[in-house]
């Protein structure tokens, strides 16, 4: 009995200790001082050996080909260093960095994404490298630094501007039936109906599928036409509305009529959307200009935007820097940065990658010729505005794409939309 | 050599200082942070009332204006998972073995196939089960088209109205090969002549299955009602990996939003009350599981 109470005892003992250290090291977290805030580190002069950068990059086929033709480039004049790619899309990314960062590592020392509210909240919580005097920024096209500044500082390097949506289609198709590219609402209205009397195709449009953002790529871009570029960029700032009249007319007179009369798929998974139309189950995919970075026949290719459209979406990727990539590391990786957001576009934008230079001082006769018009405006000032849900982001992003997706199932919900996207968006809710 | 309990204590002692570690300390650091505000740091409720009370459809544990159709929250869908999950599954399972044992040739194959479905990894279950209701290619979306009921003809899983019953329909599919592994084991237990009896008495197939062959199974039954449900409250990689949960929330789960706080948040707080409030539903499932293991 007695060894039975002192084996007690050792266990109570010990059951105490263990206790007692959990709530001990569970304090010591939250009373611990937060991490030092992060200072900017400027570029210097790369070193002389060997390295290896990792660039972490979403792309495949022609759009990763023409970024391989870059750097194999820049490599001809730096042997020294060696690139790996890490190749994770934007909302892969999204869902590991954060923790990533939180531990203070990071999967590659250049990392991409479209979304700039990601990268502005990385940097609000001090995790990455402010880029502010890396290049001047002037010689960029406007507006795209100002989405990854904060506090007056930039954290992102805009690279690869595309436009979106253009509505695709085959030239040779178009030939086949004796159809043009419309030049009004009604000639457009008229062509979807034309094409839905064709047995060829199963609907007129394809609408694509991932996330979600082809669905609302489609429905910023009547947006734009219907609307304007500038009540595009209201509803992003939240200054204006989904449920402002003006816009339940875009959606009530215009968009819903069209689906409901049934000139749009319902959403296909992207890529399996671009074979589908390219194989002649469907006449038209709109999606961004990097489509054409992927089509078998570049030759074949035919674009045009809705009819009245002032302005397009104009998007482009950031290139973005961990605090935490080590110091002696950084000269090349800022050396790198610096030759991609400049000469390593224009080599980009040589093939049908779907993109054109952010950087104003590029050769415009090297790149590929169709884009060449695109480029010219976006250096001229041409209405372009940023995607609506990369720039307001968070959990908005994700409802704005899951409701553009069920407008397309489910078109009567239209109104439902409008009212849920103007209650959840931060402007409304502060 | 009798031990004394010092020395078991001491034997003990290293797995209890791992389990300790592992288990015990986050489970407590978890309640801990539940109850902590994100910012200050100090104690508050708001991290249950905001996770119960967010009227985002994509998070969402009770929606507040019910619909005739999902998105009901996901808290319910989890609920309405197991409600239709667990009867179906132990029904099936316990019909199925018994026809494969007794009435079926060959009935060891058939279950040999069925039992595909807990093979391979969740992920890959939801994926095919999102093709077994995607338009044109999966095997409901033809049938009902063959039957001209256009309404489900088409991909299930793009409709608020059809998806969460797409994702439970297809666990059935995944879950039912568990379910008939193990009554087919309980049934093995069953002594041959007890059947025999039944008939040589008289007993239709039906009355010896429901009769003599059910209330010899309640050990095996209450497994399989146990692990289904537990299975369906913290399902996760099934429906991520076939609808993320969309559209619209319509197929969300606890353990989607919990992952949502937790990843794409970092807000660990609000993360830790989802999984407090996922462990306390699932409490009273392993309260009744300890309890019959013991009897």
């Amino acid at each position: 009995m007695a060894a039975t109470a002192k084996s007690r005892k050792y266990l109570y003992i010990v059951a105490t200790v263990v206790i007692v250290a959990i709530i001990g090291v569970a304090l010591y977290y939250f009373l611990a001082p937060p991490p030092p805030t992060p200072t900017p580190t400027q570029p210097t002069a790369p070193p002389a050996q060997k390295v290896k950068i990792r660039v972490q990059i979403g792309w495949s086929g022609k759009e990763l080909e023409a970024f391989d033709l870059a750097v194999k480039e820049y490599l001809k004049t730096h042997p020294n260093i060696e690139i790996e790619y890490v190749i994770m899309r934007a909302e892969d990314l999204a869902a590991v960095l954060p923790a990533q960062l939180e531990a203070r590592t990071y999967p590659a020392e250049i990392m991409v994404t479209p979304w700039s509210w990601f990268i502005v909240e990385q940097a609000k919580k001090g995790h990455l490298e402010d880029l502010s005097n890396l290049l001047p920024w002037g010689d960029f096209v406007p507006g795209y630094t100002d989405l990854v500044t904060y506090n007056g500082k930039i954290y992102g390097v805009p690279f690869g501007l595309y436009f979106k949506p253009l509505w695709w289609y085959r030239k040779s198709v178009f030939q086949q039936y004796g159809l043009s590219e419309p030049k009004t609402w009604d000639e457009f209205v008229a062509l979807l109906d034309k094409l839905k009397a064709i047995p060829q195709f199963k609907k007129p449009v394809v609408i694509g599928d991932t996330l979600g953002w082809p669905a609302s790529d489609v429905v910023e871009g009547f947006i734009i036409a219907l609307g304007s570029p500038d009540m595009h960029s209201a509803l992003t700032k939240g200054t204006l509305k989904f449920n402002d009249p003006s816009v339940q007319a875009i959606f009530r007179d215009k968009l819903v009529p069209l689906i409901k009369a049934g000139y749009f798929s319902e959403p296909v998974e992207w890529t399996s959307a671009h074979e589908l139309w390219w194989n002649g189950e469907y006449a038209i995919y709109p999606l961004g200009s990097f489509l054409a970075s992927m089509a078998k026949d570049p030759n074949d290719l035919g674009a045009f935007v809705i009819p009245g459209s002032t302005g397009l979406i104009g998007n482009v990727d950031f290139f973005f820097v961990s605090k935490y990539v080590p110091d002696d590391l950084k000269p090349v990786v800022y050396d790198f940065l610096k030759w991609l957001a400049t000469e390593g576009q224009v080599v980009m934008a040589s093939i049908p990658s779907g993109r054109v230079p952010t950087w104003k001082k590029a050769d415009v006769n090297k790149i590929y010729a169709p884009f060449r018009d695109l480029y010219q405006k976006a250096v001229t000032g041409y209405k372009f505005v940023p995607d609506m849900d990369d720039t307001v982001g968070g959990d908005w992003q994700r409802l704005f794409w899951e409701y553009c997706k069920v407008l397309f199932t489910s078109p009567d919900r239209w109104s439902e939309m409008l009212t849920e996207l103007t209650r959840q968006h931060p402007a409304t809710k502060g | 050599m009798r031990r004394t309990r010092k020395q078991i204590f001491y034997f003990l002692l290293p797995a209890f200082s791992l389990v300790t570690v592992f288990v015990i300390y986050p489970i407590v650091y978890s309640v801990i942070l539940s109850f902590l505000d994100k910012s200050t740091g100090a104690f508050t409720l708001d991290n249950y009332i905001r996770i119960l009370t967010d009227t985002n459809p994509l998070k969402a544990l009770v929606v507040r204006n019910w619909g005739p159709t999902p998105p009901w929250g996901a808290l319910i869908h989890n609920v309405i998972w197991v409600a239709i999950h667990v009867p179906v599954t132990v029904f099936g399972s316990l019909l199925i073995a018994y026809l494969l044992k007794y009435h079926v040739k060959g009935g060891n194959l058939i279950k040999t196939i069925m039992y595909v479905g807990m093979v391979i990894p969740p992920a890959v279950g939801g994926l095919i089960a999102m093709f077994m209701f995607y338009e044109r290619i999966g095997v409901f979306p033809i049938i009902f088209g063959w039957l001209g009921v256009e309404s489900l003809s088409k991909t299930w899983v793009l409709y608020r109205e059809t998806a969460l019953w797409a994702l439970i329909l297809g666990s059935i599919w995944v879950w039912m090969g568990f379910g008939i592994v193990v009554v087919s084991a309980g049934l093995e237990a069953i002594p041959r002549s007890h059947i025999e009896a039944a008939k040589v008495f008289g007993a239709s197939s039906w009355k010896t299955f429901w009769k003599v062959v059910v209330p010899q199974l309640k050990p095996v039954i209450t497994v399989v009602m146990v692990m289904t449900a537990l299975w369906d409250m913290k399902i996760f990689d099934f429906v991520w990996a076939s609808s993320k949960g969309g559209p619209l929330g319509a197929s969300n789960v606890m353990a989607i939003i919990m992952y949502d706080y937790f990843i794409r948040d970092l807000n660990y707080n609000a993360a830790s009350a989802v999984a407090v409030l996922l462990t306390l539903f699932i409490s009273p499932i392993i309260y009744i599981a300890i309890k019959r293991m013991r009897e």
